[in-house]
């Protein structure tokens, strides 16, 4: 206990320890802001690279895609571990979207997707815009454009251009949507909305929170005074965000189209042997909402439109088997697909998902097996090469990118606190020196050489402990304050931004306290400050008293 | 009965190319009760024949023994240099009880420990071998004792302050209550007024001698012939070796007070 005494007063009384803990604490500090930022965009990557993705992916990296996914589904719909499987098709285009006084032309990858199954298998739906703001308004189906009136009924509000107007109206199924809020803003305030359908309108924030804020810009303006949908029925195509609105550098984006305008996507069929029919395919479709997955490459480069709808352009849908030497139909060739994303019911391990990945495989596999399943070769090489992996072995290109760059910073900035191992094991040197007259005193009154050595040992561990809790406590202070100093700097100079969120795709600095982590990162601060002090420590243990009393 | 009993020692230091001699074959008795002075030239080996006789230090020969037993491993077996596994070595861990319980020592810049105030001073050599378990209750029990021997110095008003607020003599006096805590069966003192002035010095004199009347045995290295005066034997050291007083100096009057110590030859 006299070690532990000593300890504390040499740590309260010695000036330059405090050197030693202020450098462990900005090395604490300093490693636990580093893995709690990249620790968060590890998890922000994995969340957003897995929200386009069920829980295992069945495919066969093939353009030509592969047959037999009706059976294979049908097949396993039934399994208790299965709760949703949903086709999906991957394909090539351009896609051309104007409004008035732009129009853009730009290479795309054209997902097909049954929009009903896809946002129960991943989260899709999360990531729409549109559907955010009107739950229940998107779709791929055939769709007008949706035009915002002037309502008749409403009383005129001042504009902001000057004088007054009636707030505009919306379309159903928007307006009914509208009726909910009214009443729900009844119900909780006691007085109806103030001009509840103006852009502006003091009780916007009240239909933000119900998703009914009618958003400035967003909607094309009816040029009746009445709202309507306008123009030709035409398929939804939903964007990747990124192609059709511009991030700006605070994280919001800027859109340069209003939903219902018309786009154009040209499409080249394939053939199951792989050959590109040269004669294009043009599709027109209506902006139906925007995507956002938080992935750059994928929001600038994808749109989605129906599974059936893309099948039939492309040519995979079911077709006549025509017998090429009779030129008979004999039979049907089968439709076919990119992918297969399968949602299993929560609660499964990792081994069960990995035991269950290998039966999907066996399963598809197994179709061949059927004789009422007739392919012919080309079609059975497609099958031959489809696979089932989870979503992290898909993604594993790009997660194991990041995992492996936050590890290479983490050592990084760990030989950086190795600069505070040598300042203590300096420090604690210079304190043994100091200290040397008093090390001979305490042998000299019955200390042991390993009793002086822990006084020491001990020093450092109290150093790694004081300066471990203030780092984590600093660490903690930055992390959750990041996003706040950012914007305080930015207040100071924009030339001070750290984090553009128009280059990183993240809204804010990812950051995410582990609090595992933190406790390993508090146990290395006081392993380390330990090893700094252990030279000093078996210096103090085997000096002579006599020496140690001796010494000038 | 003699309290310690010093064999043949031999303690030498390398100096360079030479080696210095400092105790060539000296031995010594200490009968217990006894205060002795041992006298001698600066740098005649005094404060190291202390040391090794108060297990601080390790000769290069012979042994020195308390209790009949030796305190120093065989000549062959011994080390001049410690490491941390020294403490699983029975011979070092009985020096270091030694030290603890049997042993007190007084320097002569008293060597207080400058963070801690008097009473924690005192309280760190009673408290040095207490175990983790009973920390609290040893605690109590050496604090009594430590107020004790506090009140016994005349320090009962200045426990809390630090060695940096107290003067020569007062720091002297915390060192001997430093050294008495335990109540060691002998008490080093190696120069213990050598940094005082003469009236601290007299009153730290009188204060030894109180104690060996109480029967303490005192063990006292000094130059000066006037404080070995306060001793009931007087040795002094010439040429490494203990020789017998010269008839006709007024330190070695008072060795007939006590027992005829073995002379080196």
């Amino acid at each position: 206990m006299y070690k532990l005494f000593l300890t504390f007063r040499y740590l309260r009384k010695q000036l330059i320890v405090h050197f030693a803990i202020a450098a462990v604490t900005l090395c604490v500090a300093l490693v636990l802001v580093q893995r709690s930022v990249m620790g968060g965009w590890v998890e922000q990557v994995k969340q957003r690279a897995r929200g386009l993705l069920g829980d295992v992916i069945v495919d066969n990296q093939s353009y030509a895609g592969f047959p037999l996914y009706e059976e294979f589904i049908g097949r396993i719909s039934a399994w208790p571990e299965i709760e949703q499987a949903t086709p999906v098709l991957y394909t090539y285009g351009l896609v051309r979207i104007s409004s008035p006084g732009f129009e853009m032309t730009r290479p795309v990858s054209v997902v097909g997707i049954r929009y009903g199954e896809v946002i129960r298998v991943n989260a899709f739906e999360k990531g729409l815009f549109y559907e955010a703001y009107y739950p229940g308004t998107t779709h791929l189906g055939p769709q007008r454009q949706p035009m915002l009136g002037l309502d008749p009924n409403a009383a005129p509000v001042p504009s902001p251009m000057g004088g007054l107007v009636r707030p505009p109206a919306l379309p159903e199924p928007y307006q009914s949507a509208l009726e909910t809020a009214r009443r729900r803003h009844q119900e909780r305030f006691g007085r109806p909305l103030d001009a509840p359908n103006a852009v502006d309108g003091p009780d916007n924030t009240f239909l933000r929170e119900h998703g009914l804020a009618i958003i400035p810009g967003e909607y094309a303006f009816s040029e009746t005074d009445a709202p309507e949908l306008a123009g030709e029925p035409w398929p939804g195509l939903i964007f990747g965000r990124d192609i059709v609105a511009t991030r700006q550098s605070d994280g919001r984006y800027k859109r340069r189209f209003v939903r219902g305008r018309l786009a154009t996507v040209t499409l080249w069929a394939t053939s199951i042997g792989g050959a590109v029919d040269p004669v294009p395919i043009k599709q027109a479709f209506r902006y139906a909402d925007d995507s956002r997955t938080g992935v750059y490459e994928i929001d600038s480069e994808t749109v989605y439109c129906d599974f059936d709808l893309l099948q039939g352009l492309m040519g995979m849908g079911p077709a006549d088997r025509i017998d090429p030497q009779t030129e008979q139909v004999v039979g049907r060739t089968p439709p076919r697909c990119s992918q297969i994303q399968i949602k299993l019911r929560p609660g499964l391990d990792r081994a069960a998902v990995a035991a269950l990945t290998e039966r999907l495989a066996r399963t598809y596999h197994g179709l061949l097996d059927d004789p009422s399943i007739r392919l012919d070769p080309r079609e059975q090489s497609l099958v031959v090469g489809v696979t089932a992996v989870t979503w992290e072995q898909s993604q594993a290109h790009i997660i194991g990118p990041v995992e492996r760059e936050r590890m290479m910073v983490t050592i990084l900035f760990g030989i950086m606190s190795l600069v505070a191992v040598a300042l203590i094991l300096c420090i604690l040197y210079m304190v043994v020196l100091q200290k040397t007259r008093d090390i001979g005193i305490v042998k000299a009154i019955g200390g042991s050489s390993a009793g002086v050595a822990a006084i020491f040992l001990l020093y450092g561990a109290a150093v790694g402990v004081v300066g471990g809790v203030l780092g984590c406590a600093l660490g903690v202070l930055t992390v959750v304050s990041l996003n706040d100093i950012q914007e305080f700097l930015i207040r100071l100079s924009p030339a001070l931004r750290v984090w553009d969120q128009s280059v990183y795709s993240f809204d804010s600095i990812p950051s995410e306290v582990n609090p595992v982590e933190l406790l390993v990162i508090l146990a290395c601060a006081v392993a380390t400050s330990m090893a700094g002090s252990l030279g000093a420590a078996l210096r103090a243990g085997m000096m002579q008293p006599v020496e140690a009393i001796r010494y000038e | 009965m003699n309290e310690l009993e010093a064999r043949g020692l031999v303690k030498q230091y390398e100096m360079g190319r030479s080696n210095l001699v400092v105790l060539h074959d000296c031995d010594l008795l200490i009968p217990r009760g006894s205060f002795t002075a041992i006298m001698g030239k600066s740098g005649s080996g005094k404060s190291t024949l202390l040391h090794i006789l108060g297990a601080l230090d390790v000769p290069q020969d012979g042994q020195v023994f308390f209790d009949g037993q030796p305190i120093f491993a065989p000549p062959a077996q011994r080390r001049h240099t410690t490491g941390i596994g020294d403490v699983l070595s029975p011979v070092e861990r009985r020096r270091i009880r030694l030290r603890r319980t049997a042993f007190g020592f007084v320097f002569q810049f008293y060597h207080l420990l400058p963070e801690l105030n008097v009473l924690e001073n005192v309280l760190l050599a009673r408290m040095i071998g207490a175990s983790a378990w009973r920390w609290l209750s040893a605690r109590a029990e050496a604090r009594r004792d430590a107020l004790a021997i506090l009140q016994r110095v005349g320090l009962e008003q200045r426990l809390r302050h630090r060695p940096a607020e107290l003067s020569g003599g007062e720091r002297q006096r915390v060192a001997i209550a430093r050294a008495l805590v335990h109540r060691p069966r002998v008490l080093f003192a190696d120069e213990p007024t050598g940094n005082l002035d003469a009236e601290a010095g007299a009153n730290i004199m009188q204060l030894l001698h109180a104690l060996h009347r109480e029967g303490q045995t005192i063990v006292m290295v000094t130059h000066d012939a006037q404080i070995a005066q306060y001793a009931d034997r007087v040795l002094r050291l010439e040429h490494g070796r203990l020789i017998a007083p010269r008839r006709g100096e007024d330190a070695t009057a008072r060795t007939t007070l006590g027992p005829t110590p073995p002379i080196s030859t």
